[in-house]
């Protein structure tokens, strides 16, 4: 391994720390020390990753080259501003997560705790990987890995037939997106010789143009998939069968960004393609809208903040649509620190409760008061109630869309805004507010570690938006195509506070809100159509979709089977009539 | 073509098992087998040794015999003197207590020489002669349960469908030898003109050869071998039998370059064909031995992708990726093979998916090798199948050619395809309530566990350093694409 500066150990430490000790916790049997060996895993990870944040600070670029040798070159690391946050945001969440977990898990057998912290570990290195690296093959190479785990995650309680289906579904619906990554990396390591970034940020106008259309739009359908967008939505809100740390890991605050992060991290090479931002644009818009109607239709908490999920990536790839990289980015945190606190929150619920379903939710304001103001703060985050960090970041993209964007573009994100609060108040209604039922029985108390990681979530979401001037500080420093540029705290908030767009965005809250308050009123007066919740509970059309895509293809499985006669007569039979046909195919095809 | 001095070790390679079988058979030393392996790894190691620097192709002349060494051969011999190690180690217990022990060793040293044979072959007599070889050996190790009637049946197909693939060999070594009056590749090679007597002995070749590679339609005795044989044998039919049927074909095919244009492309066409018929074949099968012996079918798709990528453009890297495909493959499917018997072996009869189910409480070693082995069939890091589909991909798109980017195109979908049956055999061994088989099997030798792991590591370790064995691959994709240009 060619090392170049110290700064690169901590970049190789940082994947291959929890990898150690995923290795180590799968080979544990006692499941005290698995949880005493995860912590300090996930811990020490979490230092040497945020050790990266004052190396880069200064606007140095740190890189580590893994040479291969051969026909596979030499592969890439780089940390820079961009992946810095991103990989910071994996390690303390993931460290946080692995904490919660030590409650949540309690009791678990220790052959599935030791496979459960492996693969979050796994992970956690694998989502660092993922964003530090700056080669297109290694850049695949752990999209497919955190897929592997995310899958085998979602999956996790396997004699639960649901959550098999869930991973089944995880897995097919981001790999067949990942087709797109696939061949765009292919098609662009071919143009340019070289599957670098930094060669192809610096030389996108050298590919030609029907190949890096290809390849723009092969990594958007590839983030679709990945960050759960339209029309590739449905598999988050059954990825909730997984358990509930790993909800808030890796599909609320860290995987499903990662869509997210590959848009911004390209966009200066594909904003040149033609239609490409504004099918950005339309994607991110449609999954606002699409994840807002979504999680009023359910009664599964989970999923609730599953469809919410979908919402809010749909503001952040919205957001890189319009060339607002910096703000999507921001967003990116906010959302990963307040989704992963309602997360923390709600598995505490259900960790009490013993359900999910929000309809039998009313003790948990009397029995289990913190978590309900943790879920409270959390979910004020999420409808952007002013100075918290959803907030900031949300006002920051809205800002951006009503100036740089399409004007019908922004109407429907404050739809979308409005939505947001509906479902949120909705959620609060059932959960927090609802006064128990009498006979109902008291709930027992969350374990200490699980309070103590949502209070420090909390801690995050009223303070995170703090962040803005340094990580747009070394955006400006470490990104040198992206055209981002610092902005000092005060300067920030000034320009929110007199943008046009923040009365908009707060009548549109205060409206969700009304209606989210007036709503049983409302449904008693004008009841849905039934079959309403139905078609928004099963992704507006999609899973009908999805459902016949496998009919068919077990369907043609089924006839191909058919053809395995058995009888050794027609085997001959297949053997002679292929050579007939290959004679005839040679003899057609001699002339090429 | 150069006289022979001072024997290489490749003829001495070839001679261990000529000398080996019937010893091994007669003293029914099972030790012997050891020896006999040792000794065989040590002269592989000497001839690629010898290999080294010198150009990739050489041609020897022993007594009058033509004999090839080039990449191809040492890579096809690397691979078959690693599966059959494996395997052959790993029936000790397997066998443990079964009468014939004997028979089995000395037939399963011969089906390792026999692949090096046909890898070797410099002449289609002697490749065709080494391809009969291994054809009857392994018909008799798919039999080798005689008393149960599902193997016996297995066999027969083999032997017949197997019969029918040689006699058009035959049909078209006469043509050839009709044609241009000589059975030497590189005489063929000089005198081989596009008439329609060679296309003919071409599409005989493909065919012939094809039955032995599992060429969809001509695949259809594939499922019943894999599955009725023993596993170790199971591992080495998937791992290197067929691929040695196909490097037999190519051999030949490579001798007719200049009769047509089209071999490259029927190599992809039925690349395309084998990928999606065994995919489509394995996604509704429910026992699991049938399930990786259709996978196999799917699985050298990929090969004959990566392989008339290179046949079509010169494209090296085609040639090297569906190469190291096919090294990946071998272990692992061998690895697969060899999981699910050792636990079949435990709970005593023949597993289904939902026989597997729990069976990780039970086999913890076996059920992580087996979906690591599966996970990387389908393609998923960082197991070595994610890293030689790359391969095959990368060149296939560095072509510019949109067919074949569509061919590629079609082939990463399968892998996602081929997802759906991997997947839900991993989840099926992590389950936590055991079903009856995995509750109840009896503990396993640990001569089973240790060659598991051993290639697990070679699993995992093919898939973070691909590098390894990029000087074996460069080799024999170099080879072969000389082999094809004209």
């Amino acid at each position: 391994m060619q090392v170049m500066g110290a700064g690169a150990t901590l970049i190789a430490f940082t994947i291959l720390l929890p990898w150690a000790g995923a290795l180590a916790v799968w080979g544990l049997r006692r499941a005290g020390a698995q949880h005493g060996l995860a912590c300090a895993a996930a811990t020490l990870t979490a230092l040497v990753t945020l050790g990266l944040i004052p190396l880069t600070a200064n606007g140095e670029r740190l890189t580590l080259t893994l040479p291969l040798g051969g026909s596979w070159g030499d592969l890439t690391f780089a940390a820079d501003g961009l992946s810095v946050l991103l990989s910071a945001i994996a390690a303390v969440i993931g460290a946080l997560a692995v904490y919660f977990s030590v409650g949540y898990l309690h009791g678990t057998p220790p052959a599935d705790l030791g496979r459960y912290y492996a693969l979050v570990l796994i992970f956690i290195g694998a989502m660092s990987g993922l964003v530090l690296t700056e080669h297109l093959l290694l850049l695949f190479f752990f999209w497919e890995l955190v897929a592997l785990c995310s899958y085998a995650l979602i999956a996790f309680y396997g004699d639960n037939p649901a959550a098999v289906r869930g991973g089944l579904k995880a897995l097919i619906l981001t790999q067949t997106g990942g087709l797109g990554l696939l061949v765009g990396c292919l098609v662009i390591g071919t143009a340019l010789g070289d599957f670098r970034y930094g060669t192809f940020l610096a030389k996108a106008g050298d590919v030609p143009t029907g190949a890096l259309a290809l390849a723009a739009f092969g990594f958007l359908i590839a983030a679709a998939a990945k960050s759960a967008q339209v029309p590739f939505h449905s598999w988050l809100p059954d990825a909730m069968e997984a358990p509930t740390p790993v909800s808030a890991l890796i599909h609320a605050a860290t995987m499903v960004n990662a869509g997210v992060y590959l848009l911004a991290r390209f966009y200066p090479a594909f904003v040149t393609v033609p239609g490409w931002a504004d099918a950005v644009v339309i994607i991110g818009v449609l999954s606002a809208l699409v994840g807002g109607l979504m999680s009023l239709a359910t009664d599964d908490l989970k999923r609730v903040l599953a469809c919410s999920t979908i919402s809010q990536l749909g503001f952040m790839v919205y957001a890189v649509g319009v060339g607002a990289v910096f703000a999507s980015q921001y967003h990116l945190l906010s959302h990963a620190i307040f989704k992963a606190l309602l997360f923390l929150s709600a598995g505490a619920v259900i960790h009490s409760l013993g359900t999910r379903d929000m309809a039998h939710m009313g003790r948990v304001r009397a029995d289990l008061p913190f978590i309900s103001i943790m879920l409270l703060v959390g979910a004020l985050a999420l409808v952007g109630l002013p100075m918290l960090n959803g907030f900031w970041s949300k006002e920051a993209i809205l800002d951006a869309g009503l100036s740089q964007g399409a004007g019908a573009a922004f109407l429907a994100m404050l739809v979308g805004v409005c939505l947001t609060a509906l479902y949120a108040v909705r959620m609060l209604d059932r959960v927090v507010f609802r006064s128990p039922a009498p006979d109902s029985p008291a709930a027992p108390p969350t374990p200490h570690v699980m309070r103590w990681v949502c209070g420090a979530l909390c801690l995050g979401t009223l303070t995170s938006w703090l962040l803005a001037e340094p990580i747009s500080r070394a955006f400006e420093a470490t990104l040198p195509f992206h055209q981002t540029f610092a902005v000092s705290l005060p300067d920030m908030s000034a320009e929110i506070v007199e943008s046009a767009a923040l009365p908009l965005a707060l009548a549109a809250m205060g409206l969700g809100a009304v209606i989210g308050g007036l709503r049983g009123w409302a449904m008693r007066r004008w009841p849905l159509p039934g079959g309403w919740r139905r078609f928004a509970d099963e992704g507006f059309g999609v899973e009908p979709l999805n459902r016949l895509v496998i009919r068919i293809t077990q369907g043609t499985a089924d006839m191909a089977r058919r053809t395995q006669t058995g009888h050794l007569n027609w085997n001959v039979v297949g053997i002679i009539g292929g050579w007939l046909v290959v004679m005839v195919l040679i003899v057609m095809g001699g002339a090429r | 073509v150069t006289s022979l001095t001072l024997a290489p070790p490749l003829v001495w390679l070839l001679g261990v098992p000529l000398v080996g079988v019937p010893l091994v058979y007669l003293t029914r030393r099972r030790w012997l087998l050891l020896v006999a392996l040792a000794s065989m790894w040590v002269l592989f190691i000497l001839s690629v040794i010898a290999n080294a620097g010198t150009p990739p192709r050489q041609a020897y002349q022993i007594g009058g015999v033509p004999v090839l060494m080039d990449g191809v051969g040492l890579l096809l011999a690397g691979v078959a003197l690693t599966v059959g190690t494996a395997a052959a180690i790993y029936s000790l217990p397997y066998l443990a207590g079964e009468r014939g022990r004997e028979r089995y060793d000395a037939l399963i040293l011969a089906l390792i020489g026999s692949v090096i044979g046909v890898g070797c072959a410099g002449d289609l007599f002697n490749l065709w002669l080494w391809f009969e070889c291994l054809s009857v050996t392994a018909w008799l190790l798919v039999a080798f349960h005689q008393e149960r009637g599902a193997a016996l049946e297995a066999g027969i197909k083999y032997l017949v469908q197997s019969a029918v693939g040689s006699a058009l060999v035959l049909m078209g070594i006469a043509l050839t030898f009709w044609e241009t009056g000589t059975l030497d590749l590189e005489g063929i090679r000089g005198a081989a003109t596009a008439t329609l007597g060679l296309v003919a002995a071409g599409t005989l070749y493909v065919i012939g050869f094809g039955v032995k590679a599992a060429l969809v339609p001509l695949h259809t005795w594939l499922p019943d071998a894999h599955s009725q044989a023993p596993s170790g044998i199971s591992a080495l039919l998937s791992g290197i039998v067929i691929e040695a049927g196909l490097l037999a074909l190519l051999r030949a095919l490579a001798a007719l370059t200049a009769v047509s244009l089209s071999w490259g492309w029927l190599l992809l066409v039925f690349g395309a064909v084998n990928l999606c018929a065994g995919n489509l074949l394995a996604l509704r099968q429910s026992e699991v031995k049938r399930l990786l012996a259709y996978s196999s079918v799917a699985q050298l798709g990929y090969m004959l992708i990566g392989i008339g990528i290179g046949v079509t453009s010169g494209e090296v890297g085609g040639a090297q990726g569906g190469l190291f495909h096919l090294i990946t493959h071998a272990a692992m499917k061998a690895l697969a093979f060899l999981a699910v018997g050792a636990m079949a072996v435990g709970v005593g009869h023949s597993l289904t998916i939902a026989d597997l189910g729990g069976a990780s409480r039970k086999y913890p070693v076996m059920a992580l090798g087996l979906s690591m082995a599966v996970l990387g069939l389908g393609g998923l890091p960082p197991f070595a199948g994610f890293l030689s589909k790359w391969q095959i991909f990368a060149s296939g798109v560095a072509t510019g050619d949109a067919l074949i980017t569509a061919v590629v195109v079609l082939a990463a979908a399968n892998s996602v395809l081929s997802l759906a049956y991997y997947a839900p055999l991993a989840n099926a061994l992590y389950r936590r309530e055991p079903s009856a088989g995995a509750r109840d099997g009896a503990p396993l030798a640990p001569t089973f566990t240790v060659i598991v792991a051993l290639l697990a590591l070679v699993v995992v370790g093919l898939g973070l350093v691909p590098g390894l064995l990029d000087g074996l691959t460069e080799r024999a994709g170099a080879a072969l694409v000389a082999a094809f240009a004209r």
